[in-house]
């Protein structure tokens, strides 16, 4: 299943804290599509990210930050 | 059709609602003498005793005089605390029927936790790594973003003690002549701990004020990883987690203490006097004591608050002790 969560209307650390519940929530072969608002946030859910294992394919649209995990059951 | 609010008469003891008996210089908390712990004459030392506030410390003063002044225009009130200023807010606002939430940091006592729950104060425990921005204060990091971030703004509003000029009135107004009436001028030391801040700038600020002479005492942890909850340490912080309303410029002297000497003194205090206080009075007494060796006067010490809020963390160290004494304590 894939999702799309619009974070980009929380900063640091709430959006932190959003993805995170995001993460946890996902199932095996899940994809969430996170979009993020700011460079703090980015930086925050990234070191998240990086502590689960997940290699989030990155984009940047405009002001925003999209990033996209799948999860194989870490 | 609601009764209108009298006059608080504390002759009587008889007031129209809680938040009358929030001390004042017409209602002050106690000042009460410690004689066995520090039974030197020439320095005698009296402890503020907060306590004895309604709701239980010494950030009732504060946290009354800024819901006064704010408009919460039907929004939540949110602000990060250590536990004494959430307690505060939240009865406070259940007296004025503002919905309150609380961001605590992790290693406050569950005791604080609970009270917080009783008042039916949303609690939100915030890691301190929650975020690079505040990279040591995760509760602070939370409500500054609850207040910024476009999706929440609109529904909260936060008091923010650590910016909060009122934080430092309540003790100008309040705190600081009430110990320089019940003192009748004589005090020549104060000893408060850094957290906002807000007690050691309003009652030093205005206990210059009435004698220049007079010594203004921080007290801090050791360590920044301390137990000893609102307390700061200030030394060696960035400049921008420094609270905005810390007036260095009436502070004599800053003093640091270890989670250990604080927590004894604070069994030392109960033990002796009869006195039961938190750990962060048992920090500042600590330093007083320290500070009784050496010099002459009278001196008063700000106890936020009681031990009771504490049990469980009383509870590790009187265990401690007693493993370490083969079964006594």
């Amino acid at each position: 299943m894939a999702k799309t969560f619009d974070l980009s209307g929380f900063i640091c650390p709430l959006s932190k804290i959003k993805a995170t519940e995001v993460l946890n929530n996902l199932a095996d072969g899940d994809t969430a599509t996170i979009i993020l608002g700011d460079s703090d946030s980015l930086k925050s859910v990234a070191q998240e990210l990086k502590a689960r294992g997940f290699m989030p394919n990155f984009k940047q649209e405009g002001e925003r930050f999209v990033l996209t995990v799948t999860s194989s059951g870490q | 059709m609601a009764e209108r609010k009298q006059e608080a008469d504390h002759q009587r003891r008889v007031y129209s609602d809680i938040t009358q008996l929030i001390a004042s210089p017409e209602n002050p908390t106690p000042l009460v003498r410690v004689n066995r712990v520090n039974p030197d004459k020439d320095f005698q030392i009296y402890l503020k005793m907060e306590r004895y506030n309604p709701f239980g410390s010494v950030k009732d003063r504060i946290a009354f005089e800024m819901l006064k002044a704010l408009d919460t225009k039907g929004r939540t009130l949110v602000e990060p605390s250590s536990g004494n200023t959430g307690i505060a807010l939240a009865a406070i606002g259940n007296a004025m029927g503002i919905p309150v939430e609380i961001a605590v940091p992790e290693k406050i006592p569950e005791e604080k936790k609970v009270i917080l729950k009783f008042l039916g104060a949303k609690v939100t425990e915030a890691d301190d790594a929650l975020c690079p921005i505040f990279p040591s204060e995760g509760a602070r990091g939370l409500v500054n973003a609850l207040i910024k971030s476009p999706a929440t703004r609109d529904s909260y509003v936060s008091p923010n003690q650590y910016e909060n000029e009122l934080n430092v009135q309540a003790h100008y107004r309040g705190t600081g002549p009430e110990i320089w009436q019940q003192t009748q001028g004589k005090v020549a030391y104060f000893f408060a701990g850094f957290g906002t801040c807000g007690t050691i700038t309003g009652v030093g600020r205005f206990l210059k004020e009435q004698n220049p002479k007079i010594k203004i005492i921080g007290v801090e942890p050791s360590s920044a990883n301390h137990k000893l909850p609102g307390m700061k340490r200030i030394t060696g912080l960035a400049e921008e987690f420094i609270p905005k309303i810390l007036d260095r410029s009436v502070i004599d002297d800053t003093v640091t203490v270890s989670d250990e000497d604080a927590y004894q003194t604070a069994i030392d205090l109960a033990r002796k006097d009869g006195i039961m206080v938190g750990p962060t009075t048992g920090a500042i007494l600590y330093v007083a004591l320290q500070y009784a060796k050496r010099n002459k006067g009278l001196a008063v010490v700000i106890s936020p608050d009681d031990a009771f809020k504490y049990t469980s963390f009383y509870q590790e160290v009187l265990n401690a002790a007693s493993l370490n004494n083969g079964g006594g304590i």
